[in-house]
């Protein structure tokens, strides 16, 4: 039975020259796991938005979109909004009331019912989702995960049929996006509920979905079972691949590459199928290498000692608590970090990464310990001199940034206070308008970029105050993966320039391909450090997927490309 | 026990809303009409032994800190500039200064205090729930609107504090005059409200995805109303009441001008007296009540 059809959907926006949405056809039918992905901007959510009745947008739009055989734009108000659940990006946005109880009922208070009857119905969804520990308390003492988790149960606390979810981990760390996927996934195998989710984070989407539907500059390219989409996306050569390729989890980037290059397929229960687990790709690898296969020799000799480079930051003995009574978040921290590196400090939720970063910017001053920012102590003396020119940091949200009703503007408003001439200041915001790929957007209101371009629009700023140092926490929050590549050859160009960043970071498979330095840090303190290579080499759960599906033969591969180019060469002796 | 208060821990506080909302109510109400020098003893020495009880021995401080002011301004204030009332104790600057001006600032200036001291426990006994509940009764809107407010409250803050840090971080904010200050200000204000702006958009789309606007919106609770708030509500109404109808004849209240003249004491004032006075201990003997029940309890164990 189909739940969920569109017909012929096209989109235009007010004003806007190209249609958003192009021709798009599509079923779901009942208690089906559709995940939806695409480069941002290329009308995911346009298209997901038609699906709920008052969150259309305005514009022209042809073609029919059926809830249960009906238009979803002529539904009953009372359908509409309890049996097509809807969960948005932003944790904190969507949030309504004070307190978790009250937020719990507010679908259900709309409705109209009684106490007795809600109560019932928070009390089964409060025990489904494992919320009674805060069930009392404010929203605003939650984790951005339980956050999630609250706007998804005040949705489910409804009884949706159809469950719809525009990016919903993007603002979440790896380990409460994991959390809320894997939730997700038994609303629908345990209460039947159809989903439909877009996300860039397939790794683990990709083995819950029953089907996956790409979409291009607004037009439906594939809606096909998930081991299909990697070899379809991938093309017949490197050339012809699609950019979504990039965007696919490591092992079938893998195996869509070796596919093509003869390496031989990965055959379960009689047919082929495109692995999709790390577990399937070692099995895979295992079924051409056999039991005795052993890779010579491990590339110990080429990790060639660079010359040392003079230390920019330098962190001393720290120690740091928040209040008397608190514990220790800094524990006797050492660190330094060297001048024109990419240097990223990884580790968990709540270890004192971002605590390390407000140090260092001086925006908590430790109890114990010193840090030295290119040959000047941090201390309040010093912040006048220490953010002229030095030591620049990007908040987490870059609308913190935003005061102007244009990007030109908002870049000059940076340069306020630089004494140069009006014609200096044009250069200079031109060439960060093209360093960060946004000149297109020049006339653009900030608020109405996407959430990749308003964090090239911040950092553009942070740049024009011509920083020695760069401090980024969590840059990688909330990108596609093709903005990361974006994002990664602007970080190389500034290094490459002599400037330092230091960032803060969940992203494992970021920080294993592009940074020059990498550090795990734990309960206050650096535990390893070195050059990617040996730091994840030593690793055994904490790097990357392409990393774990090898590590046993080939220790040194971390990028999918390494992985593949190796698995290529193995199966050909 | 007594040396943190109980807070909102105490008994009372527990109660279902509507029977602190009506306690208050009352007491709050009779003081305001009661000039007599003994309903105003009562109140004034019962609204600190309350407060006392609710929030411990710093309540010493803040209620001194708060009254004594007033005490001495307005009894002041009332000697020094009213001039009605027949005993005369002194002349100054021609003007006369009245025994009678000097007792009714000092009557009026107990009753502010006492129902300041008495706001006091009200703030603490109903909580921002209590509150939307209260609200939320009259109109559910109301109650939502109130909710909302209080949500919003740490949002802004959090957001503001983010805002600061990425100025200062920009190198602004470290220095510079007032005037610098002010502009700074002014533009971190700025980009607080049109961020919260651009964020309202998506709360409302996410209430009108879960159907807000639709006719006949509920309010839903998770009080319950228990036998003993209602042994509570109705000691609480009926003391209530009789001293309601005895502050209505003016058995609570006494003439200062132009001599100080005490009301005939009858039998009607006695019992208004002591419905006054059982109404304002019901609280306070619950919480001491349950306190020594929980007492017992944990030496049980």
């Amino acid at each position: 039975m189909a739940t969920i059809q569109v017909r012929n959907l096209s989109f235009t926006y007010p004003l806007a020259d190209d249609p958003a949405l192009k021709n798009v056809t599509f079923t779901v039918s009942q208690s089906e796991f559709v995940v939806l992905c695409g480069k941002s901007g290329c009308g995911k959510s346009t298209l997901l938005r038609h699906l709920k009745k008052n969150l259309t947008p305005y514009g022209r739009a042809d073609g029919n979109v059926l809830y249960d055989g009906q238009e979803v734009a002529g539904l009953d108000d009372r359908i509409n909004a309890a049996e097509i659940g809807f969960v948005q990006q932003n944790p904190d946005n969507q949030i309504v009331t004070d307190k978790v109880w009250h937020e719990l009922a507010f679908g259900l208070e709309s409705l109209g019912m009684d106490n007795k009857t809600i109560k019932r119905r928070v009390a089964e969804m409060a025990s489904f989702f494992d919320i009674q520990t805060w069930f009392r308390k404010n929203v605003s003492e939650l984790s951005g995960g339980q956050k999630q988790l609250l706007n998804l149960a005040s949705v489910m606390v409804m009884q949706p049929k159809v469950l719809i979810l525009d990016e919903p981990t993007s603002q979440l760390d790896p380990i409460a996006a994991s959390e809320f996927l894997k939730t997700i996934y038994r609303i629908n195998r345990e209460l039947g509920t159809t989903v439909i989710i877009s996300e860039h984070r397939l790794e683990e989407l990709f083995t819950m979905a029953d089907k996956v539907m790409v979409m291009d500059k607004g037009s439906l390219i594939a809606f096909d079972e998930p081991w299909n989409i990697g070899n379809f996306l991938a093309g017949d050569s490197p050339e012809k691949r699609h950019p979504m390729f990039y965007g696919m989890p490591a092992v079938m980037k893998i195996y869509s590459h070796c596919r093509a290059e003869g390496v031989p397929r990965y055959i379960r229960e009689g047919r082929e199928m495109s692995p999709l687990t790390i577990r399937d790709g070692r099995l895979w690898m295992e079924s051409f290498l056999g039991d005795d296969y052993e890779e010579g020799c491990r590339h110990k000799s080429e990790t060639e000692q660079e010359p040392q480079r003079e230390e920019i930051i330098r962190i001393k003995d720290l120690w740091f608590k928040y209040s008397k009574d608190s514990g220790n978040v800094l524990r006797g921290l050492n660190l330094s970090v060297r001048k024109g590196e990419l240097f990223c400090l990884l580790g968990g939720n709540g270890v004192g990464k971002s605590t390390t970063l407000k140090a260092v910017s001086g925006a908590v001053i430790p109890q114990h310990g010193s840090i030295t920012v290119d040959g000047m102590k941090v201390k309040k003396e010093n912040f006048k001199e220490l953010f002229n020119n030095r030591l620049a940091m990007l908040p987490q949200n870059p609308q913190a940034l935003f005061t102007e009703i244009t990007v030109e503007e908002e870049l000059l408003e940076a340069l306020y206070f630089e004494k140069i001439s009006d014609e200096e200041k044009i250069d200079k915001i031109e060439k960060i308008l093209k360093m960060m790929e946004i000149t297109h957007l020049r006339k653009s209101h900030p608020y109405d970029l996407s959430g990749g371009e308003q964090q090239r629009l911040a950092l553009g700023k942070i740049l024009l105050l011509d920083p020695k140092i760069l401090l980024l926490d969590e840059p990688t929050k909330g990108l596609d993966p093709f903005f990361k590549i974006t994002l990664a050859e602007i970080l190389k160009k500034l290094t490459s320039s002599g400037v330092t960043i230091f960032m803060v970071s969940h992203d494992v498979e970021f920080c294993a391909e592009y940074a020059d330095r990498c550090a795990m840090f734990f309960d206050g303190d650096v535990v390893s450090e070195g050059a990617p290579k040996e730091f994840f080499a030593g690793n055994s759960f904490y790097t990357t997927s392409a990393n774990r599906i090898v590590r046993k033969w080939f220790p040194d591969g971390l990028t999918w490309e390494e992985v593949a180019e190796w698995a290529e060469r193995a199966s050909a002796k | 026990m007594f040396k943190e208060g109980l807070g909102e821990t105490s008994s009372f506080a527990g109660c279902h809303p509507a029977v602190n909302l009506i306690f208050f109510l009352f007491a709050i109400g009779i003081t305001m009409f009661s000039t007599s020098p003994a309903f105003l003893a009562v109140t004034l020495v019962f609204s600190w032994l309350y407060s006392i009880l609710l929030n411990g021995r710093k309540a010493i401080k803040t209620n001194i800190v708060f009254t004594l002011p007033i005490i001495v301004i307005m009894a002041g204030i009332n000697t020094l500039f009213t001039h009605n009332g027949a005993t005369v104790l002194f002349y100054l600057n021609n003007s006369r200064i009245t025994l009678e001006a000097l007792l009714y600032g000092l009557a009026a200036a107990v009753l502010l205090s006492s129902v300041i001291v008495w706001f006091g426990c009200f703030n603490v006994v109903i909580t921002a729930d209590k509150l939307i509940y209260i609200f939320g009764k009259a109109a559910p809107v109301l109650g939502l609107t109130l909710s909302m407010i209080f949500r919003f409250i740490p949002l802004l803050k959090t957001r503001f504090k983010e805002i600061s840090m990425g100025q200062r971080c920009m190198g602004r904010h470290v220095s510079g005059g007032f005037i610098e200050r002010i502009r700074q200000y002014t533009k971190e204000v700025s980009i607080l409200i049109s961020w919260s702006l651009e964020a309202a958009i998506e709360t409302s789309d996410s209430m009108e995805a879960r159907g807000y606007g639709l006719p006949g919106r509920t309010s839903f609770h998770l009080f319950k109303f228990t036998p003993t708030d209602k042994a509570l509500l109705t000691g609480i109404s009926v003391s209530g009441i009789i001293a309601a109808v005895g502050c209505a004849l003016g058995k609570t209240s006494i003439y200062y001008y132009p001599k100080v003249v005490f009301g005939h004491w009858d039998v009607f004032t006695t019992v208004t007296f002591a419905a006054y006075a059982v109404l304002l201990a019901i609280p306070i003997v619950t919480d001491i009540f349950g306190e020594i029940k929980w007492q017992q309890y944990r030496l049980e164990i």
